[in-house]
């Protein structure tokens, strides 16, 4: 049983696969045999996942609630509703006039940077772009730890900063990232500083400190950069 | 350069599902379903309707991303694919005369349900009734021996990670799987007489 399952899951090593690969072309019983210890393994993992999705769905961001609710509900709730659109109205007016949708402006131009292609030969480096993976998958806390282990051994490298910069912004700490991009845009290196004084003017303004947003931006030459900029009120 | 990441970033997802990694199937779920739920009530659907189309195409989409039936080939591939999917099996349910008869009568569900093979038309009866009996052995399942296979071989946890969360022996583990696999199997068999 354990030794089917090792066939499948590619922990075996190529000797022993070819003995079970060629019992398998001669021995029909035991042909059927794995077959159902596969099927057994899919059948597991396929219903784990459909129990996963009920879980998903229920983090789904919700859109559109509101209309869904039948009359009965929405008539015993009109206290509620009435009370809630005067919050929304008030806090939306007081929105409005406090924050010159500058915070908007960082939500629909802020996109983590796409990172960099993890290939095969890069092995050299293999922390580094091991913490990429994850970086490219969402998990940026993972990253973050991984690249703060080489930054203490590196602490000039402008790329572990810039990525380190970058993913704490989009791990949505902007006080953390400025530090890191900081650095990457008073070093030497050319290659990510263009990069970095965008992200980081991103990151003053969604600090709230538009002097600094402003000039960063304007050092960047990035297109988008110059799109922001344009559109940045105090 | 920014396509190359796309594509790139494509194969990772594929990895990444294969290693059935959570984060990456959760967001994979998560950024897509608004398009279909959008198709599907647009289309005379429910919410309802939505959610049991999408996570069928999204079990799809897993499976031939596993058995590599399906290769990205450009940036958006994967989410394409999942969108197309899950919008031909809302059009079949439109399609079908059941759908039109029993519209508003509360068994919807089980015509879902009868289409659920429509896509795997490739495997042969067989398997999939066999397929069908290990899910719903699974799914009922003591809860101790479900979580326990579904550490091990949905997220790929080894025995000693394993062994240390429970505070057991890494042993005990492999024997605790070893009777988890036995009781399966005969709760497998035993809905097949």
């Amino acid at each position: 049983m354990e030794t089917i399952e090792r066939f499948y899951n590619g922990s075996m090593p190529t000797e022993e696969r070819k003995v079970i690969e060629a019992r398998l072309q001669q021995d029909a019983k035991f042909k059927t045999r794995v077959e159902d210890v596969k099927i057994l393994l899919f059948g597991i993992e396929e219903q784990a996942l459909k129990e996963r999705l009920d879980e998903f769905h229920k983090e789904l961001p919700i859109k559109k609630e509101t209309k869904k609710s039948d009359s009965k509900v929405r008539h015993f709730n009109f206290r509620n509703i009435a009370a809630a659109i005067v919050i929304v109205m008030v806090s939306a007016t007081f929105w409005l006039i406090n924050n010159p949708s500058n915070e908007r402006l960082y939500d629909s131009y802020f996109k983590p940077d796409p990172g960099l292609p993890t290939t095969m030969s890069s092995s050299d480096n293999f922390a580094f772009f091991d913490a990429m993976v994850n970086y490219k998958q969402g998990d940026y806390e993972k990253a973050i730890n991984k690249w703060q282990i080489l930054q203490k051994k590196a602490p000039d490298n402008d790329t572990i900063n810039y990525f380190l910069g970058v993913a704490h912004l989009a791990n949505k700490s902007e006080n953390k990232a400025i530090p890191f991009l900081k650095e990457v845009t008073n070093s030497n290196h050319k290659a990510f500083k263009d990069d970095a004084h965008y992200y980081l003017g991103l990151a003053y303004l969604k600090e709230k400190n538009f002097k600094e947003a402003k000039k960063n931006l304007g050092m960047s030459s990035i297109h988008e950069a110059k799109t922001v900029l344009s559109k940045i009120k105090d | 350069m920014e396509h190359v990441y796309k594509i790139d970033s494509q194969l990772q997802l594929v990895d990444a599902i294969k290693a059935n990694n959570s984060v990456a199937l959760k967001k994979l779920y998560t950024t897509n379903y608004h398009k279909i739920e959008a198709l599907v009530l647009k289309n005379n659907g429910s919410q309802e309707h939505a959610k049991d189309v999408y996570q069928e195409a999204f079990i799809i989409v897993w499976k031939n991303v596993k058995n590599d039936r399906f290769i990205p080939e450009n940036d958006s591939a994967l989410q394409g694919y999942l969108y197309q999917i899950a919008r031909n099996k809302w059009m079949d349910i439109l399609r079908s005369s059941k759908f039109k008869k029993t519209n508003f009568i509360n068994n919807e569900m089980s015509i879902l349900d009868k289409n659920i093979d429509h896509c795997d038309e490739e495997d042969n009866d067989l398997i999939t009734q066999k397929m069908e009996q290990t899910m719903a052995a699974f799914k009922s399942m003591g809860n101790p021996c479900k979580e326990l296979l579904t550490t091990f071989y949905f997220e790929k946890k080894s025995l000693r990670e394993i062994a240390e969360e429970l505070q057991i022996e890494e042993n005990t583990a492999r024997n605790k799987k070893y009777r988890c696999m036995e009781k399966l199997r005969e709760m497998v068999l035993a809905s097949k007489s």
